[in-house]
């Protein structure tokens, strides 16, 4: 640094990494919270930035750089100043009751850090939270909850000592001689870096493109008119908290611990968990903007009752007794005229675990309808099923723990933007990664925050995960790379499966024109695993998410298993949640008979009942989550919900699904009602008590079973003091000897409110990593050191081959696609559609219909190439946007609408302008199913021939409205074994929109 | 800490108050006495007179803002808000209705200097709080050349500062009034090394042209108007005549050349 003053012995200062910085954003969430800024006002701001050249992401978390030489400072008018600076610490300080607002600061900042209040018009600037300090706080709020630990607080001369012990160097960025005391330290070469390979550039800050629709003055300026509610804006005095409340968060699969800070009865801030042994405090800026549902204008607070023509939208109020009579009424008509498995339920993971697994699970039993499900059938069911047959049970045994997962010396992440759904966990494993000195790569069709940081890139053609993976487990088993031991002793059916392998001829060569990867980089990517001292593979929706969703999670499966990582610390298969083994369950004898198989295991498979009345009615649903924009293929979902006899919406806000409902009821969530948070990756359950009420007359769901319930002669079972749901969860959820253990006394216990499971008693210790050599799996036979029948993995068998033959295919898992891809590929075709029963899948209890299928060849009239002919060239991805938003719920927050305002379509610039399209502009993307619109954002880290859409965007959403990506999925691709939905891999065409 | 800052809300409403009120002033206009609307009459004298004290407050903002002497810039700026509203307000009503006489561009400046005002409080805010993040410059590498002249430029500041004012920093100073006023060439050149310090840094050029000028474009138009106000009131305190241009003249002057 090239200073010209002398620098201040005390001097304070941020030190930020760019090597472990993921662009989450959490740091401005922390931000806004302590200092009460609302929508456009910053002290600091994560910025994104791509180049056109390279392929890579570079994240710049911006504050004040507290110069020895402040340019605002010197620029202020005003005398005395409205901006000081600390002859001691260095901080730069503006005094807000002295500024008049000129903005002659923020003109005059050129690292554009210096913030500005637009409603109060003054200056507003990071002072390295002094207040927080003084009140008692070590360091500031953003290096608080960072989920990477990207930031960090101290004394400058300290902070540089550390970087230059870990051997990191900072940047230079006095380039004016200002002499900035923020420390930014450089990115880190990758491993691969001397060798040949897709490398993830590592970009540089300046010189970079930034996203145009992150900023869009007309998308900032909508936020910026709402009115923040509560405790944003509100002075320091009136929302510094008396009491801590500690509890979980309970949005996303990460399942952070959070602590719920009030003053009196009003929750005023939402931080980490400092006494958490595991994350420390760190969260991302969902836990955070919770802060802002509690408190959201947007919620519903009455029950509703339509006035209107379905999706018009007119309501009239009326009183909880009246709509659940009422429900009430209805549903015993629709019981009388069809049976009560025309009674559909579906149940969001926004609902929680009690309500979903709980409250609705002995509604339905009692009521007698199969035909409830959740979102699994989207996200998750296919690795369960996979889990299910290979390992017995749901999920890896390993932990987020340094002794565990934090010893790997290979992270390979298949599918899994693992950065952005949990932040948190990704920041433990990049910090492992960096400390450890550890490799990683990632492989995507899509250069995404995960891969951004990863040695590695391999950006593989969606859908054809299977073909890497069979390709990989034949250059091993062909180079006997394998751990022979471990197969020869853990795994039954290998030689069965191994002699598949090698005769299918699955080599690398045969992977290189379907996956795109060349032969080499296969071959080496399995030999890196083969050899390493503990590989972690992760793998997640872009496995899932497809109709070979089931056999690509048993292909990884097996990879992991052949090279010894299964069953020991450091080595492991994740995929997404663990699963937790809770189960409420009516007595046999009140259990309503099912007559009728489940129509199908996916609610993507119900609309025909809904419509056609096939294979039998479905005349009710009650709707938990906002179908009419997750379920695939739109158009016909809404025809569904438009020929229901009745549709009750239980839900936070109004969306496309309240507009159709017959009735809307108000729900709470979080800690308005006390629940547990997700199942997660670590098997931990987080506990999260009642600590507010809900806005208006909303209910916690739990209440609104209990009183319907009540009204159909449930009562008996579910029982009035089941509303407290510590109540709930102690006498009717934790039946199961793995988790029996795990009370409320135990999970309040410890200050962090969670426990991992199992734990049979409430005395047991909890196991860091299960299935160990030696060691046998709880809740199993003596000996079996995995929770199949046999006591080992299970990857083929005369049992397993018989359920696939039900369904026309094999337990070996032979190669196959989607039938919507830009290459022959061959690909599933059904034997009977979602109006027939079908067949009852063996791989679900209650009985459940599904088709048949075949693996057809790629035909030149086939139905991918059809759609090539039509001028569908480009293959269209979906999946989570960012850290910030989950599915819908966080788009009704000002600050997560901030921070990711408009649906936007990631495409490659070579495309872009191919079609004459630029960033930021509007864009049409259509494909067989459905069209909608969406803002490009052009961007080198996607496959040249694909773009990306997310999900969680709905027409009724209040600040930015897009239709839902799910009008161009499509509900007929699905994975017969899973039922999960294809969302991964279907052909569009991509032009700019119409004005 | 209290801000007792006018909001977007009441800047609004002032301003439309103040509209509302010289719209109402022509529109009566023809039904008051005439000596409300003959120009320079006792009345429209007086009430010129008025509106000149009020627009003195801004002045006094200014003056006070710089000079070191308030412990509250804030409400300074608050009353020259205000009294600049209710000045312009006089000002039309001073105009007797007369916007074709040279005069009237006075009255033009005020409603440009409002206009201006209000745009920056209430739209000029945003993209003020939009800039934040916006600019690369300090994240680039400048040239060598940029970079020593720089290094020049500290160097001869800080040899300015030694003779205008020995005690302060240069890192943290900049010169204001007082400076101004005690060594006016010292502080002439130290500012103009700090304006050259800026352009190189580039950061007004990085900012929009409306985000960036607008505050200049108020400062000398206000000057403008201030020059106006004494050429005003020079010519009609002693060319009454020049200025009645022929007709009575009705207010307080000193001599009537010019006749």
């Amino acid at each position: 640094m090239d200073t010209v003053n002398r620098e201040p012995a005390e001097r304070l200062a941020l030190l930020i990494d760019l090597e472990r910085c993921t662009g989450c954003k959490s740091c401005e969430a922390a931000c806004k919270q302590e200092h009460g800024l609302g929508p456009g006002e910053y002290r600091n701001k994560v910025v994104w930035a791509s180049a056109l050249e390279e392929e890579g992401l570079a994240f710049l978390t911006l504050t004040c750089q507290h110069c020895e030489r402040p340019a605002c400072l010197r620029a202020c008018p005003v005398n005395p100043k409205a901006i000081t600076k600390d002859a001691v610490t260095g901080i730069v300080r503006v005094d807000e009751s002295r500024c008049t607002g000129c903005g002659e600061c923020v003109i005059a900042c050129p690292y554009s850090a210096m913030g500005y209040d637009p409603k109060g018009h003054h200056a507003v600037k990071c002072n390295l939270c002094e207040e927080r300090r003084a009140e008692g706080a070590a360091t500031t709020a953003c290096a608080s909850v960072c989920p990477t630990q990207a930031i960090r607080f101290g004394k400058r001369t300290e902070l540089l000592a550390e970087a230059a012990a870990e051997g990191r160097a900072p940047r230079d960025q006095d380039h004016f001689l200002l002499g900035p005391a923020t420390i930014y330290l450089e990115r880190l070469p990758s491993l691969d870096a001397a060798t040949t390979g897709r490398i993830p550039a590592r970009i540089q800050p300046q010189d970079t493109r930034r996203p145009v629709f992150m900023d869009a003055r007309d998308s900032q300026a909508t936020v910026m008119k709402s009115v923040p509610a509560f405790p944003y804006g509100s002075p320091r005095e009136e929302v510094t908290a008396d009491r801590v409340v500690p509890g979980g968060c309970n949005i996303c699969f990460n399942c952070c611990s959070v602590n719920f800070h009030f003053k009196g009865d009003e929750l005023v801030r939402i931080t980490g968990n400092d006494n958490d042994p595991l994350l420390k405090g760190r969260v991302c800026a969902k836990s955070q903007l919770t802060l802002q549902l509690y408190h959201s204008e947007h919620r519903l607070r009455h029950p509703l009752k339509r006035v209107g023509a379905r999706g018009e939208n007119r309501f009239e109020r009326i009183s909880w007794d009246q709509a659940l009579d009422e429900i009430a009424e209805k549903l015993k008509k629709v019981r009388d005229d069809y049976g009560p498995e025309a009674l559909a339920m579906f149940i969001g993971t926004r609902t929680g675990t009690l309500d979903g697994r709980g409250y609705t699970r002995l509604f339905a039993q009692m009521w007698g309808t199969p035909n409830k499900d959740g979102t699994d059938p989207f996200c998750g069911a296919a690795k369960s099923v996979a889990f299910e047959l290979t390992q017995g049970r749901v999920g890896s045994g390993n932990s987020y723990t340094p002794g565990d997962i934090g010893s790997a010396s290979l992270y390979v992440y298949i599918g899994d933007n693992q950065a952005e759904t949990r932040p948190v966990y990704f920041g433990m494993v990049n910090d492992w990664r960096i400390r450890n000195n550890a490799k990683m790569v990632a492989v995507d069709p899509r250069l995404t925050v995960t891969a951004s940081k990863a040695d590695r890139w391999l950006a593989i053609r969606s859908g054809t995960d299977m073909a890497l993976g069979l390709a990989m487990c034949q250059h091993i088993l062909r180079n006997n790379l394998h751990d022979a031991r471990f197969c020869s002793d853990w795994i039954l059916g290998f030689e069965k499966w191994r002699d598949f392998i090698l005769e299918r001829g699955y080599t690398p060569e045969w992977a290189e024109p379907i996956t795109g990867i060349p032969a080499a980089e296969t071959r080496r990517l399995a030999e890196e695993i083969a050899a390493a001292d503990g590989c972690v593979i992760f793998a997640s929706r872009g496995i899932n998410q497809h109709t070979n969703g089931t056999q690509t999670n048993r292909v990884l499966m097996f990879l992991a298993a052949i090279t010894g990582n299964w069953g020991r610390r450091g080595g492991a298969y994740f995929n997404m949640t663990h699963g937790s083994p809770i189960r409420a369950n009516a007595p046999q004898h009140r259990r309503a008979k099912i007559n009728r198989q489940k129509v199908r295991r996916s609610p993507a498979g119900w609309t025909d009942a809904m419509l056609h009345g096939k294979p039998y009615p479905l005349r009710a649903l009650i709707a938990c989550n906002n179908p009419l924009a997750q379920w695939p293929g739109q158009d016909k979902v809404r025809a569904a919900f438009e020929a229901l006899d009745l549709l009750v919406h239980i839900e936070l806000f109004p969306n496309e699904t309240s507009a159709y409902a017959d009735y809307v009821l108000p729900a709470a969530t979080g800690i308005e009602k006390g629940e547990i948070g997700r199942s997660n990756d670590d098997r931990r359950i987080v506990w999260i008590d009642k600590m507010i009420e809900p806005p208006g007359e909303a209910k916690a769901d739990g209440w609104i079973w209990i009183e319907l319930g009540k009204r159909l002669g449930f009562e008996d079972v579910l029982q009035e003091r089941y509303k407290d749901t510590q109540v709930f969860w102690d006498e009717a959820c934790i039946g199961s000897p793995l988790i029996r253990g795990c009370t409320q006394e135990r999970l309040h216990s410890v200050p962090w409110r969670w426990v991992r499971h199992p734990v049979a008693s409430e005395d047991a210790p909890e196991i860091e990593t299960l299935y160990l050599e030696g060691t046998t799996a709880p809740g199993a036979p003596p000996g079996h050191r995995f929770p199949t029948a046999s006591g080992k993995l299970e990857f083929w068998t005369d049992e397993i081959e018989s359920k696939f033959q039900v369904l026309g295919l094999s337990a070996l898992p032979e190669f196959y696609s989607e039938r919507e891809q830009l290459v022959d590929l061959p690909y599933l075709e059904f034997e009977h559609n979602d109006s027939d029963a079908g067949v009852i899948s063996p791989f679900y209890e209650p009985a459940t219909g599904t088709s048949r299928a075949r693996i057809v060849s790629p035909a030149e009239a086939g139905c991918g190439a059809q759609l090539r002919a039509q001028g569908f060239d480009t293959q269209l991805l979906t999946g989570r946007p960012s850290a910030a938003h989950f599915h819908s719920m966080t788009h009704y927050l000002w600050q997560a609408e901030e921070m990711w305002p408009d649906l936007f379509c990631q495409i490659h610039p070579d495309k872009a302008t191919a079609l004459g399209i630029s960033d930021g502009e509007k864009v049409h993307i259509e494909t067989d199913h459905g069209a909608i619109d969406a803002v490009a954002w052009i961007n080198t880290g996607i496959r040249p021939d694909a773009v990306f859409v997310p999900i969680g965007w709905g027409e009724r959403q209040p600040y930015h409205p897009w239709r839902s990506v799910n009008f161009l999925t499509d509900k007929t691709q699905r994975d017969p074994v899973s039922d999960q939905t294809n969302l991964k891999s279907l052909l569009c065409r991509v032009s700019r929109a119409a004005n | 800490m209290v801000r007792h800052d006018i909001s977007d809300a009441r800047l609004l409403a002032l301003t439309g108050g103040a509209v509302a009120a010289i719209f109402a002033w022509f529109a009566v206009r023809p039904l008051l006495p005439e000596a409300w609307r003959v120009p320079g009459s006792p009345e429209l004298y007086l009430t010129g007179i008025a509106g000149v004290a009020l627009l003195l407050v801004p002045v006094a903002f200014v003056l006070m803002k710089r000079g070191g002497r308030s412990a509250n810039p804030l409400g300074w700026f608050n009353a020259h808000v205000a009294c600049s509203l209710a000045g312009m307000v006089l000002i039309a009503v001073h105009s007797g209705g007369f916007l074709r006489r040279p005069p009237a561009l006075l009255l033009l400046a005020l409603v440009a200097l409002a206009v201006l005002g209000v745009w920056a409080r209430v739209r000029g805010s945003r993209r003020m709080a939009a800039t934040f993040s916006t600019k690369a410059p300090a994240f680039r590498v400048p040239d060598s050349a940029t970079r020593d002249r720089l290094k020049q430029i500290i160097a001869e500041k800080r040899r300015l500062l030694q003779l205008l004012d020995p005690q302060a920093a240069e890192g943290t100073f900049s010169a204001n009034l007082p400076h101004f006023i005690r060594h006016p060439r010292l502080a002439m050149a130290y500012r103009r090394l700090s304006r050259e310090e800026t352009l190189l840094l580039g950061t007004r050029q990085a900012v929009s042209a409306a985000q960036a000028w607008w505050r200049p474009l108020h400062m000398a138009l206000a000057w403008l108007f201030v020059a106006g106000i004494a050429v005003h009131v020079i010519t009609v305190t002693f060319f009454a005549g020049y200025v009645a241009d022929g007709g009575p003249i009705t207010w307080w002057h000193i001599t009537a050349w010019g006749k």
